[in-house]
């Protein structure tokens, strides 16, 4: 970037020779020396179509060109006679100087630009004897220059610093994500080998295996439900600048032994306190399957994006509920299911239908806006 | 397979002995499974250790079923499925998966896997998910008919009509049976819930694969023509 720079310095140099070599032409009469001032334009000439072919920018070509650029002012004053000098004639080498201002800018930074422009115009002063005015403006002119570039220069190099920190940054996560998913199915692969040989072995093995499993369901469900290469970019990063929560990750973390959590493969965006809610109601559910549907009792959590609606159903396949025996349960102060799954959802302005019957199992269906209520 | 009492429907009485190829990047694994299945008389004709060897050595030997694992090395599980699917072998994909990456389950059922199969599973769960997914039946656990389901709720959601096609829907029956499936209910048990043979069941299961993998079928055939590829070379 600060490549551009430099090739407009390119353009720069040229057309202020060719300017100088036009302003020597036209007043070549009235100079006392004017050989001087064709030998100093030929050595300005020999440079600049030498900074074509040399590529290399360093402290020592700025530097060369910075003396070459005051020296040539200064031997202005052999080149005039200090009538003419004082009649307030150009410089020889005109804006030239100015092309070695912005040299030293763009390489080091505004406080160099600034430099050079001072010298510069100490050369300038030192050519004119007394500063005059217009001398005194080319030299303001000269510094801000210096400095406005210098400044641009410096800008450009940090945010290309930043952007290439931030590219290195981006690959070092995806290498690591790349790592973690082989680490992590070479682990979900030796978890659910355990379980499998534990169950063949039986005994104690057995109990070995279940653990196994259980921390393979667990780890499954944060390795699916991280969204760390998102193919589709837009809810992701709403994701993170808004208060939305994927509902999936939310339910995710009930996932175990005994309970099956069932996403869609695309994320379900909810507002994260609708989706606290929900979760706290799935939670009161599925505490309810553990304490009345029996231990070998199964449950399943099954999350369905319907547009506006979101609706989560929990089943188990434990032992049922005859019917009216949650109405009673309210009846008699036993509060759980009446109480923390349907006063939660009636707060978010959604439904919790249940449905029972003994022997097959409990199904309770709660539907809720992705919006929430308004209240 | 819906990890309850009653799988798949067994079939012990296989007339031929059913080959198998099994691909799985994990050698322990892979000798596993292909283990059970040699000792409970099926045909491992070959294993392979990466995706292009599973595509190779399926199309060289013609199994009745690729069991597969989604996470080889090579190839996605979903481009094994395709490039099988694309030579017409008779051979049907059953996808045995740990990790359940959810939308690369769902890539691989849309281009051609018959059924899906957690690593968790039992012996007997898998034995009999091969033996359905040899027979064209879809091997459905409770994830994978949740991931169906939630891909049609997400095509009903797009504009009924996108670009003059229409978006495939599901009956109101077979939305039904697939949530039931997706809470973990066996075919037996949902028959008997809504009061139909359970072979009616894995009809309507069936019917929701097929409409989802001839939707893409019909997208990929549409996006061939937008982009001149079906044109000859």
């Amino acid at each position: 970037m600060v490549t551009a720079l430099w090739r407009g310095l390119d353009v720069f140099r040229p057309l202020a020779w060719l300017y100088a070599v036009y302003s020597a032409y036209v007043r070549d009469q009235d100079m006392a020396r004017p050989w001087l001032a064709w030998l100093v334009l030929g050595v300005l000439g020999a440079w600049t179509v030498s900074m074509l072919l040399y590529r290399t920018r360093n402290t020592w070509v700025v530097g060369i060109e910075l003396v070459l650029a005051c020296g040539a002012i200064m031997i202005t004053r052999l080149v005039d006679t200090p009538e003419v000098i004082v009649g307030g004639a150009k410089t020889l080498p005109g804006f030239w100087p100015a092309a070695a201002v912005v040299a030293w800018a763009v390489l080091k930074g505004w406080r160099a630009g600034m430099l050079a422009a001072f010298f510069v115009g100490v050369a300038d002063v030192v050519e004119v004897g007394v500063a005059r005015e217009s001398t005194i403006n080319n030299i303001v002119i000269l510094v801000l220059l210096g400095c406005c570039i210098g400044y641009c220069a410096d800008l450009t190099r940090d945010g290309h610093a930043a952007l290439s920190e931030a590219l290195r940054v981006q690959a070092e996560v995806h290498e690591r994500d790349r790592l973690a998913r082989t680490v992590h199915d070479g682990v979900l692969q030796t978890l659910s080998y355990i379980h499998r040989r534990g169950v063949d072995l039986g005994g104690e093995a057995r109990e070995l295996g279940s653990m196994a499993a259980d921390q393979e369901r667990l780890l499954r469900t944060l390795v699916s439900n991280v969204p760390s290469t998102p193919r589709t970019g837009g809810p992701h990063v709403a994701a993170v600048v808004g208060g939305v929560v994927d509902l999936r990750q939310v339910l995710g973390r009930y996932a175990e032994g005994a309970v099956n959590v069932i996403p869609p493969a695309e994320p379900v965006l909810l507002d994260r306190r609708v989706a606290d809610e929900l979760a706290a109601a799935v939670g009161a559910a599925l505490d309810n399957v553990r304490r009345h549907a029996g231990v070998e009792a199964q449950a399943w959590v099954l999350i369905e994006d319907k547009g506006t609606d979101v609706a989560v159903t929990i089943r188990d396949n434990g032992v049922g509920v005859p019917a009216g025996r949650l109405a009673q349960a309210a009846v008699n102060g036993r509060l759980g299911v009446a109480n923390s799954i349907g006063g939660r959802m009636r707060d978010l302005g959604g439904t919790a239908i249940i449905d029972s019957r003994p022997g097959a199992g409990t199904c309770l269906e709660l539907t809720v806006s992705k919006k929430g209520s308004v209240s | 397979m819906t990890g309850s009492e009653e799988a798949t429907e067994s079939d012990s009485s296989d007339a031929t002995t059913l080959s198998v190829v099994v691909a799985d990047d994990h050698p322990i694994w892979r000798e596993a499974v292909a283990r059970d299945l040699t000792d409970a008389g099926f045909n491992v004709v070959a294993t392979a250790d990466d995706g292009h060897s599973a595509v190779n050595r399926t199309l060289a030997t013609r199994p009745d079923v690729l069991v597969l694992d989604l996470n080889l090395p090579g190839l996605r599980g979903d481009q094994v499925c395709a490039a099988i699917v694309k030579a017409q072998v008779p051979t049907k994909v059953l996808i045995l998966s740990a990790s359940a990456e959810q939308r690369d389950v769902l890539e691989a059922v849309k281009v051609g896997a018959t059924g899906y199969l957690l690593k968790s599973a039992g012996r007997q769960e898998l034995l009999d998910a091969v033996r359905a997914t040899a027979r064209g039946k879809a091997v459905f656990t409770a994830g994978l008919a949740g991931l169906v389901l939630g891909e049609f709720r997400r095509l009903a959601a797009e504009p009924l009509v996108k670009n003059g096609r229409e978006v495939p829907e599901l009956t109101g029956r077979e939305t039904e049976v697939l949530k039931l499936v997706a809470t973990g209910m066996s075919y037996k048990q949902i028959g008997a819930h809504l009061f139909i043979s359970h072979r009616t069941v894995q009809n309507h299961v069936q019917n929701t694969l097929n409409k989802l993998q001839l939707h893409n079928r019909i997208e990929l055939v549409r996006f061939a023509i937008a982009r001149g590829l079906d044109t000859p070379a």
